[in-house]
């Protein structure tokens, strides 16, 4: 039995539970769309953490590959993410969110 | 079916002992690494003070660069050329994940993992390549 | 599968034309294979093969699904060709166009958790890129920063599920989850373990997720902005393929796992499917963009393929197939002559297409067809697409979803024929000198044909599955 195990396994979904809902208000309170983004990535680390428990407490590999295609797709994420801020950027000045309405009637 | 049948049993079973000896003494390693972890900066920190000799003088605490005047504050968006060269690495970097699975088995996964693994890298080299004569990693 | 591979093959032909400078002849390429894509499907029909350790079934769903998708596809390239000016960047939208639709094709064949987290991502980040291709207007810029943040959020939202699902059941196969969930003596011995917390917060986690994809009310809120923002040919590419991929993986989804433990999530999708309809349809009448109108109508038409999820019989499948092609050809034809109208228009509004008819009859009949088409009028397909999800829904029980579905389409036929009737209207001629390229004018003829024939002959499409 290795060390993940020891600790039980509600542990683990309480501490992923908190982080994702850390993230989910950091995503619908802040209003720097870097911040937004900080806050996508921390929901996708808190799935990234119950993923290799849950894969050690099955005994099953699956879901620590599943967590490196989630890194991965996090990364390109990021990447697109941060090339439309920078888009934004260029044209507006600011990375505040607030700054676009133009396409609310 | 057999499959996930057997696990849900092993989990049921586990259930109990699951709770393993959760003392406090267990956390004694975990307590003594942050304190000489502390420690340790503060330490530095304080000796470094106490050992250096300071003569401070106006020209001694201007900002150095390159002879010429600092001009305007230090926190300026950067070139985009840096930024640029940044995500690439991200992504390309990232992609090197997928080799440490296939580094462990590879003895098991055989020559048709090796051609597998192979194509990806190939795919790779195509995405390189097309950044390269697109030039984004020219540097003007 | 061959299809798969097809489809990348594009992608990286795409993605090297502009160095190899063969530029010119690229969209005969792509058309071509898209036309090999379609082939090579059909004659894996009835081989029900699996793939990379069970990741991928190629099923006749799945093919049937892909060859709506390459066929869209087909008319969209050849609508949009306007779309990939000689400018050197827009080139690679072929590329990410043709990425985007391999994500569709695993997401209509996967049959692995993972495969449909890797296809909705491989779908929905070239789409972020598209939705923000028109670099200088500050509208595209909104458009692509607001379906990003959503898309990233929604992704969040169905991994965390994936997860709670994996907790509960030990696996990402579909097929060992949906076995596992439908033996009694499973969930008994399970029900000790406290696993039923997990699952059921995992199933409305991931129907979240994939709500916010197919943008059901009331995680239909960034549709609309994205739709007008995006460039008319992206938004038309969102309303169809993207679409038609999320109902396909939706569907399959629910179909295969969670069809044992209906009373967890189906008064969650009724409420769903009923707000849906409702909000979409009013919603679009109070428009006067015509992009933003097609929103909200493509929103209502949601609504009523999660009545066919609902329903769960033998008969949803093909229904959702059937509409989802119905609605894909007929949203195609009004996107085509929106993006002719829009030459002469910045924002499209209902006015601009008053004196069509006199105008351009082609260009009014087509609108026509379309319109009459997605209002569901007999003798054209949206009206064979309605009528089966309504009968599979009635079989199964909902008469009052129905009522309410019924009454949904009532309110669009108002909006719909509000169009038809401007353009038959002895308008001001504000519409001048209209040019249609011969590829458009094709696809505006094959969507009228299709639209009638999949009316008058639905049996063929239904019969298949």
């Amino acid at each position: 039995m290795n060390t993940i195990q020891s600790i039980h396994i509600n542990h683990y979904i309480l501490l992923s539970a908190v982080l994702f809902c850390i993230g989910v208000m950091g995503v619908l309170f802040r209003r720097n769309a870097i911040i937004i983004f900080m806050s996508v990535e921390l929901m996708l680390n808190a799935v990234n953490l119950l993923l290799v428990a849950f894969s050690s407490y099955w005994n099953d590999p699956a879901g620590q590959v599943f967590v490196f295609f989630v890194m991965v797709v996090a990364a390109a994420e990021v990447a697109v993410g941060l090339a439309i801020l920078v888009m934004i950027y260029r044209n507006t000045g600011s990375t505040d969110i607030d700054v676009l309405n133009k396409l609310k009637n | 079916m057999m499959q996930s049948f057997t696990n849900i049993m092993y989990v049921c079973q586990q259930s109990e002992f699951i709770f393993m000896q959760n003392t406090a003494l267990d956390y004694l390693p975990i307590v003594l690494t942050f304190i000489v972890a502390a420690g340790f900066v503060v330490l530095v920190m304080f000796v470094t003070h106490w050992l250096g000799p300071k003569r401070r003088s106006k020209i001694k605490d201007d900002v150095f660069e390159c002879g010429i005047e600092a001009q305007g504050n230090a926190r300026i968006p950067f070139s985009i050329k840096y930024f640029l060269v940044a995500i690439l690495f991200v992504l390309f970097d990232v992609e090197v994940i997928f080799m440490y699975p296939w580094a462990v088995n590879f003895k098991d996964l055989g020559v048709r993992g090796f051609i597998e693994m192979g194509l990806f890298i190939a795919f790779f080299l195509v995405g390189f390549y097309y950044i390269m004569k697109k030039g984004a990693l020219k540097w003007e | 599968m061959k299809t798969l591979y097809i489809l990348t093959a594009l992608g990286v032909i795409a993605m090297l034309a502009e160095l190899f400078r063969f530029k010119k002849f690229l969209l005969p390429i792509v058309l071509i294979g898209l036309m090999g894509a379609i082939a090579s499907s059909v004659r894996d029909w009835n081989t029900n093969i699996h793939y990379y350790n069970y990741m991928m079934t190629f099923d006749n769903y799945a093919i049937l699904f892909t060859i709506v998708l390459c066929v869209t596809a087909f008319l969209w390239f050849m609508m949009s060709k306007d779309f990939f000016g000689s400018e050197s960047s827009k080139t690679d939208h072929y590329a990410l166009v043709l990425f985007a639709l391999c994500g569709a094709m695993l997401m209509v064949s996967y049959s692995n958790m993972v495969m449909l987290f890797l296809g909705i991502e491989i779908l929905s980040i070239p789409m972020y890129v598209l939705a923000g291709s028109n670099k200088d207007s500050l509208a595209s810029n909104e458009a692509s920063l607001k379906y990003f943040l959503m898309g990233a959020f929604a992704t969040g939202f169905l991994l965390f599920g994936i997860t709670m699902i994996y907790g509960a059941t030990g696996t990402f196969d579909l097929r060992s989850i949906g076995i596992t969930l439908k033996s009694p003596e499973l969930i008994q011995v399970w029900r000790g373990a406290g696993g039923t917390t997990l699952l059921y917060s995992g199933i409305l986690m991931m129907l979240i997720g994939l709500c916010f994809k197919i943008s059901a009310v009331p995680f239909h809120f960034w549709a609309p902005d994205v739709y007008t923002g995006a460039p008319t040919p992206v938004t038309a590419f969102m309303a169809t393929i993207v679409k038609t991929a999320a109902f396909a993986a939706f569907l399959r989804l629910f179909i295969t796992c969670f069809s044992g433990l209906g009373n967890v999530w189906m008064n969650t999708i009724w409420v769903l499917a009923g707000l849906t309809i409702l909000l979409g349809n009013i919603t679009a009448v109070y428009q006067t963009s015509v992009k933003r109108m097609l929103a909200y109508s493509s929103i209502s038409h949601a609504g009523y393929m999660l009545l066919a999820i609902l329903a769960m019989n033998n008969h949803s499948v093909g229904s959702v197939l059937f509409y989802a092609a119905a609605y894909s050809v007929a949203t195609i034809g009004a996107f085509t002559v929106l993006s002719i109208i829009e030459k002469n228009f910045e924002l499209a509004s209902v006015d601009s297409f008053s004196g069509l008819a006199k105008k351009n009859p082609l260009l009014a009949f087509a609108m026509t067809i379309s319109m009459l088409s997605l209002a569901g009028i007999p003798p054209l397909a949206g009206f064979f697409g309605k009528y089966y999800i309504f009968t599979s829904a009635l079989q199964s029980g909902y008469v009052w979803l129905v009522l309410i579905a019924v009454l949904g389409s009532l309110i669009g036929v108002y909006y719909y024929f509000r169009m038809i009737i401007k353009m038959f209207s002895s308008g001001t001629g504000e519409v001048t000198n209209i040019e249609i390229s011969t590829l458009q004018k094709i696809v505006l003829v094959i969507t009228i044909l299709l639209s009638i024939l999949l009316g008058i002959f639905p049996d063929m499409v239904i019969s298949l599955l």
